[in-house]
C-alpha cells in the first residue's frame, strides 16, 4: 500500500515526530477519539486528527487545545504513529506564537501568580463550605515556580514575577 | 502502615473539598498514613500547561517530585491527570539522563535537584500494589451489596501503558474488582473506556460536551447501573456537574439523574459511613433514589 504523505510533510512538526509521516489515513483513531466523535463539525471521513494533520497551519486552529491527551488514537494505530504527540507539539507551537485561546493564558498567568490553577479565595470559599482550614498561599513554591517558567522560556526572562 | 506524601493538586482541594476532608479521615483506616504538604504547587495539568510548554511542565513537575525526595516520602495523588503528569515526569528523568541534567539545570536555580528515587502512585495503585484487594476487603463494614455501579477509570490512569503499568488500557478491569470488593456489582457498558469530555468542556464546545456526558450516563443507565463512579477529580466534576448542565438539554438526564461518587466516597459507604459523612449534600446531583438502596 502506498503511503499517503502529509500536506505539512516539511512542517517542523514532522522534525519533531517522524512516525506521523506514516498514517495511511485509515481514520481507525477517529473512531475512538472523542473530538470527533461529539463534535459535530468532525466524522470518520472527515476527522479531528486527519483536519489536523490537513491543515496549512495546524497550529493557529484553537481546536488543537480540544485533544485531551487521552491516547485512544495511540493505543489504535495500526502504523504505530503518536498523534497525541503531534497535538501537544502544536499547542506548544501555538503558545509560544500568541495562538492559543486566551483562556489559556489566563491559565498560566494564574498558575504563576498562585501555584495553583484554582485561585485560592474560590477555593476557600467551598472549602469553608466543609469545614476544611483556608489554603493560604506558599510564597516561596510560587516564587520557586515563576524561576522556573522563566528558565524554561514559559514567560521571558525579562518580565516581572507575577508573585 | 503505608506513608506516603498526599499529593492533593488543584482540583480536589478547590472544588471537591469534601473529597480531600474524607480521605485524610478515611485511608488511615485502611493502612495509608497520609502526611500533607503546602511545598507542592499544580501538578501541573497535562493537557493545557503540557501545551503551553511541555520543558515548563516537566520542570515544575520535577520540583515537585524533588519536595518528596527531601522529605524521602513517596508520593500519593487522587487525581489521574496529576499521576499522570508526576509519573511521566518521574519515568522520563530516570531514563534519560540528557533531559535529566537539562530540567536539574533549572531546578539548581531554586536550588532542588531531581534524583529519582521516589515513587508516585494514584490511590488506586496503592489499593492495587501495597494494600491488595484481598485485604481491603477485610476492612468493609457494611457492604454495598445492592449497589449496581458503572466503574470509569479515566483515560490518564491508563496512557501511556509503559509507563503507569496499571490497567489493561483497552479493556481496563481493576476499577469493576474494586467496586466488587466494595461488595456492589459492577456494571460493564459499552463506552466504559471512553473519555468524560473534560477538554471539550475546557475547550468551551459545550453542545458536545453535553453530547459525550449523555452518551456515557444514558450507556451506564441502560446497562442497568444506578450510580457511577470514578477516581479522578476531572472526570467527577464532568459527570456530576457536567451531568447537572447536560440536564438542562437532555430530558433524559432530567427524569433519571445519575448519581456519581468518588473512589473514595464509595469506599467510605462501604466502610459504615453515611452520605452526609462523605459530603454528598456538596455534589450537584444529588438523586434521594440511592438512599433507598443502600439503606442508610
Amino acid at each position: 500500500m502506498e503511503v499517503l504523505r502529509l500536506k505539512y510533510e516539511k512542517n517542523e512538526m514532522i522534525k519533531k515526530d517522524k512516525s506521523i509521516e506514516v498514517c495511511f489515513k485509515c481514520s481507525t483513531c477517529s473512531k475512538f477519539c472523542p473530538i470527533t466523535q461529539f463534535v459535530k463539525r468532525y466524522n470518520i471521513e472527515d476527522s479531528f486528527v486527519t483536519q489536523l494533520f490537513e491543515a496549512e497551519k495546524p497550529e493557529a486552529l484553537h481546536d488543537v487545545w480540544m485533544c485531551c491527551a487521552c491516547e485512544k488514537c495511540v493505543i489504535t494505530c495500526p502504523q504505530d504513529t503518536n498523534p497525541t504527540e503531534v497535538f501537544t507539539n502544536l499547542k506548544e507551537k501555538a503558545y509560544q506564537e500568541g495562538l492559543a485561546p486566551a483562556i489559556i493564558y489566563r491559565l498560566v498567568e494564574q498558575l504563576l501568580s498562585e501555584s495553583t490553577v484554582y485561585g485560592i479565595k474560590f477555593a476557600n470559599m467551598a472549602r469553608k463550605r466543609a469545614g476544611l482550614k483556608e489554603l493560604v498561599k506558599n510564597e516561596k513554591a510560587s516564587k520557586e515556580l515563576n524561576i522556573i517558567a522563566r528558565k524554561a522560556g514559559l514567560v521571558q526572562e525579562e518580565e516581572k514575577e507575577k508573585c | 502502615m503505608l506513608n506516603y506524601l498526599f499529593f492533593k493538586g488543584c482540583t480536589i482541594p478547590a472544588s471537591l473539598p469534601n473529597i480531600e476532608k474524607l480521605s485524610l479521615e478515611i485511608l488511615p483506616e485502611i493502612g495509608i498514613n497520609l502526611t500533607e504538604t503546602d511545598e507542592f504547587t499544580c501538578c501541573p495539568d497535562p493537557i493545557r500547561i503540557q501545551g503551553a510548554n511541555q520543558l515548563f511542565w516537566l520542570s515544575a513537575a520535577a520540583r515537585n517530585i524533588a519536595v518528596a525526595e527531601e522529605k524521602q516520602m513517596d508520593i500519593m495523588t487522587l487525581c489521574n491527570g496529576c499521576e499522570n503528569t508526576l509519573a511521566i515526569t518521574n519515568y522520563k528523568l530516570k531514563n534519560n539522563k540528557d533531559l535529566k541534567d537539562k530540567i536539574n539545570e533549572i531546578l539548581k536555580e531554586i536550588g532542588k535537584e531531581f534524583k529519582g528515587t521516589v515513587k508516585i502512585k494514584h490511590f488506586l495503585q496503592v489499593l492495587k500494589d501495597d494494600i491488595g484487594l484481598e485485604n481491603l476487603k477485610k476492612r468493609i463494614k457494611t457492604p454495598l451489596t445492592e449497589l449496581k455501579v458503572a466503574g470509569h477509570p479515566g483515560c490518564h490512569i491508563l496512557m501511556p501503558n509503559e509507563i503507569l503499568k496499571f490497567d489493561n488500557p483497552v479493556d481496563p478491569e481493576f476499577y469493576d474488582k474494586f467496586i466488587e470488593t466494595l461488595g456492589a456489582t459492577p456494571i460493564d457498558y459499552l463506552t466504559k473506556n471512553d473519555c468524560c469530555g473534560v477538554s471539550l468542556s475546557l475547550a468551551g464546545e459545550k453542545e458536545a460536551a453535553n453530547n459525550c456526558v449523555k452518551s456515557k450516563i444514558i450507556d451506564a443507565l441502560e446497562a442497568g447501573a444506578q450510580v457511577l463512579s470514578t477516581a479522578c477529580p476531572s472526570c467527577f466534576t464532568q459527570f456530576d456537574t457536567g451531568q447537572f448542565i447536560a440536564a438542562r438539554d437532555f430530558i433524559e438526564l432530567k427524569e433519571s439523574p445519575m448519581p456519581v461518587l468518588y473512589a473514595i466516597e464509595l469506599l467510605a459507604l462501604a466502610m459504615g459511613r453515611t452520605f452526609e459523612d462523605i459530603g454528598y449534600n456538596l455534589h450537584r446531583v444529588k438523586t434521594p433514589l440511592e438512599l433507598k438502596v443502600l439503606k442508610v
